[in-house]
């Protein structure tokens, strides 16, 4: 099995509960900034040491929740300071972009990085189409056929055009071309079955952010094996990645202490805005279909549940090392992925504590979960 | 869409009124030149019924007794709601001088104010701003990024005079202390719109009013002065009609076709 250490970027300056989208950026500052985007960068570089073997970021905007606008210059900083570890950006928001520029971009990084890179094409959460002005009722059209001309730009020898119904080019040729032949393995959120049968349409990797439960997680994983066959594949433990949050320390309650406190900060301090925002495009638009709304609705269901439920559920990673290693092994037990996406910096959870964790990962957990 | 003129007679007095449209109703608060008949108050028209009446002293009519303020001019449009329009709360559209004034209308009559447009609100510039020249060259360079845009038939400079002293009547300061500390007391859904070349009021305005304001979205309007229904009419209108159309939902893109526009 194969392990990804993430890292959102939270801008954990901000103090106050506040329901306001977008949230005022005077309240950003910038020193802080830097502070913690040398502490992140520092993480993921400790992360790629400790054994894990992808770093994983990915792209929100305007809000505190995550710094990371455009995750691929986090990618390019990474590429010279680590040396083995996977890129996966998880990853462009497609439908908000001009595709030929994620085709472009992710090339240049698979070929700076020697071919290092996993493409995420994802949809992107509701208030991210407020955010660039993009009509969320046609996120699902616009993501099918950019991830179809992104693989065409990525592969296609020939200068060729495009004439489709969101995107038209009458002539594309990008330099450079990707490293990794044919291209780089491409992932996508399944978090309905919907995206879980695109994804499988696409032959991309299976990715699942929010793990519910374990019975809705093998739900969308049948969707998307019986998807893979229909189009004449079968997918492998390999093209699965589960994300799970993870709180270790030897101190049992301090790991659980750190998670609650965590939790609550991420959900109030940073992600009141994006639910007004959230609240308005799911109420006024297409956006939501059935599934989707299911994927909210269990999302802030999750988030009132108490982390000692959450652990009884299996589906966090919270406690003692020995925990975490029979916690992840229960996972892997139920839904038998290839990869898991640890994600520790949950809200504004130390970075310190963030440090040590790693290094208890690489020294405790890891090694007794490779071999998986 | 051609406007007619009516006559109110309200509690505080006779009031002058141009009405025009069909639809939801919009009380439109005329500028300091007065009213126009600008492209986009007529397209306005085309969405709702739009009634605007004059403030007294404007175009040639007169003062009222005890209508001498920007809070008492807004007590006379807060009776003006319930007397002539008869359906409180009402969707209110103030355009600088007018936007002052629906400012305090909003503030001092909540009730009376549903959704809330201010478009490049006078009033409220930070050490007091600009005083517009009497020169009539110079006070349309300083208002108008565009003025050969000014349609045929519209004269700006018209009852200048008149409008002036009637303005000097209402407005005591280019900042308004005691409006930003009842800005708290609005409850309606707003919007702040301001050219990004306005000489007038400057952005600061809108800041205050986003950072001061409960419900509250602030949008430039590019390459337009501070007479944007001149400089940018379809885009002021634009802004406005998704807006007051749509409500909050006027963040989200409604897509090519609009098909799924969710209205109020």
């Amino acid at each position: 099995m194969k392990f990804a250490y993430f890292h959102l970027m939270p801008y954990t300056g901000k103090k106050d509960e506040t329901t306001d989208w977008p949230v005022a950026n005077k309240l950003f500052d910038p020193a802080l900034g830097k502070q913690l985007y040398d502490t992140y960068l520092e993480s993921m570089v400790q992360a790629e040491a400790a054994g894990f073997d992808w770093l994983g970021c990915n792209e929100h905007h305007m809000s505190p929740y995550g710094m990371m606008a455009n995750p691929n210059i986090v990618a390019a900083t990474l590429i010279p300071r680590t040396t083995t570890a996977s890129l996966a950006v998880m990853g462009q928001l497609v439908p908000l972009l001009n595709p030929i520029r994620v085709a472009e971009e992710y090339a240049m990084l698979d070929v700076m990085s020697g071919g290092r890179v996993i493409a995420g094409l994802l949809r992107g959460i509701p208030h991210e189409y407020v955010a660039y002005n993009i009509p969320p009722d046609e996120s699902h059209g616009r993501l099918s056929e950019a991830i179809d001309l992104i693989i065409k730009a990525w592969t296609e020898p020939e200068p060729f055009g495009w004439e489709g119904e969101f995107y038209q080019y009458r002539a594309v040729s990008i330099w450079p071309r990707p490293m990794q032949k044919p291209y780089p393995r491409i992932m996508m959120s399944c978090s309905n079955e919907v995206s879980a049968r695109v994804a499988a349409q696409k032959g991309a990797m299976f990715g699942l952010a929010n793990l519910q439960n374990f019975n809705h997680a093998r739900k969308l994983m049948q969707a998307y094996r019986e998807e893979a066959k229909d189009h004449g594949w079968e997918p492998t433990p390999e093209d699965f990645v589960i994300a799970l949050t993870a709180s270790i320390d030897e101190d049992i309650d301090l790991a659980k202490e750190r998670l609650t406190e965590g939790r609550r900060y991420f959900a109030n301090v940073l992600g009141g805005g994006l639910r007004t925002a959230q609240k308005i495009v799911l109420q006024k638009t297409r956006y939501m279909d059935d599934d989707t709304r299911s994927k909210f609705q269990g999302a802030d269901k999750q988030a009132k549940i108490s982390v000692d439920d959450l652990i009884n559920e299996g589906i966090v990673v919270c406690g003692t090392p020995e925990m975490a290693v029979e916690q992840i092994k229960r996972v892997h037990g139920e839904l038998g992925m290839g990869n898991v996406n640890i994600n520790m910096k949950v809200g504004n959870i130390p970075d310190i504590a963030i440090t040590n964790q790693i290094k208890i990962f690489g020294e405790k957990i890891l090694p007794q979960l490779k071999h998986l | 869409m051609a406007y007619s003129q009516h006559t109110a007679d309200l509690a505080q007095g006779s009031v002058t009124y141009h009405k025009a449209g069909s639809g939801r109703p919009l009380l439109y608060l005329h500028s300091g030149g007065g009213f126009m008949e600008t492209k986009a108050v007529q397209t306005l028209a085309e969405h709702f019924t739009v009634f605007a009446p004059v403030a007294p002293g404007f175009q040639g009519t007169a003062m009222l007794d005890g209508v001498d303020s920007i809070k008492s001019l807004a007590d006379l449009w807060a009776t003006f709601i319930d007397d002539v329009i008869g359906a409180a709360p009402a969707d209110v559209l103030g355009y600088s001088f007018g936007g002052y004034t629906a400012a305090w209308l909003a503030a001092g009559h909540p009730d009376k104010v549903d959704q809330l447009l201010l478009q490049a609100p006078a009033g409220l510039a930070p050490g007091g701003g600009s005083g517009i020249p009497d020169d009539p060259k110079e006070r349309v360079t300083m208002l108008y990024k565009y003025p050969d845009r000014m349609p045929e038939g519209i004269q700006p400079g018209a009852n200048y005079a008149q409008n002036r002293k009637a303005i000097k009547q209402y407005i005591k300061t280019g900042y308004d202390e005691d409006l930003v500390t009842r800005l708290d007391d609005i409850v309606s859904l707003s919007l702040i719109v301001l050219g990004t070349d306005d000489k007038l009021v400057p952005q600061a305005t809108g800041q205050l009013l986003k950072e001061k304001l409960n419900r509250v979205h602030f949008i430039y309007v590019y390459d337009a002065g501070h007479g944007l229904e001149i400089d940018q009419p379809d885009r002021v209108a634009e802004l406005a009609r998704d807006f007051f159309t749509r409500g909050e939902a006027f963040l989200v893109n409604a897509g090519r076709d609009g098909a799924n526009v969710t209205t109020r």
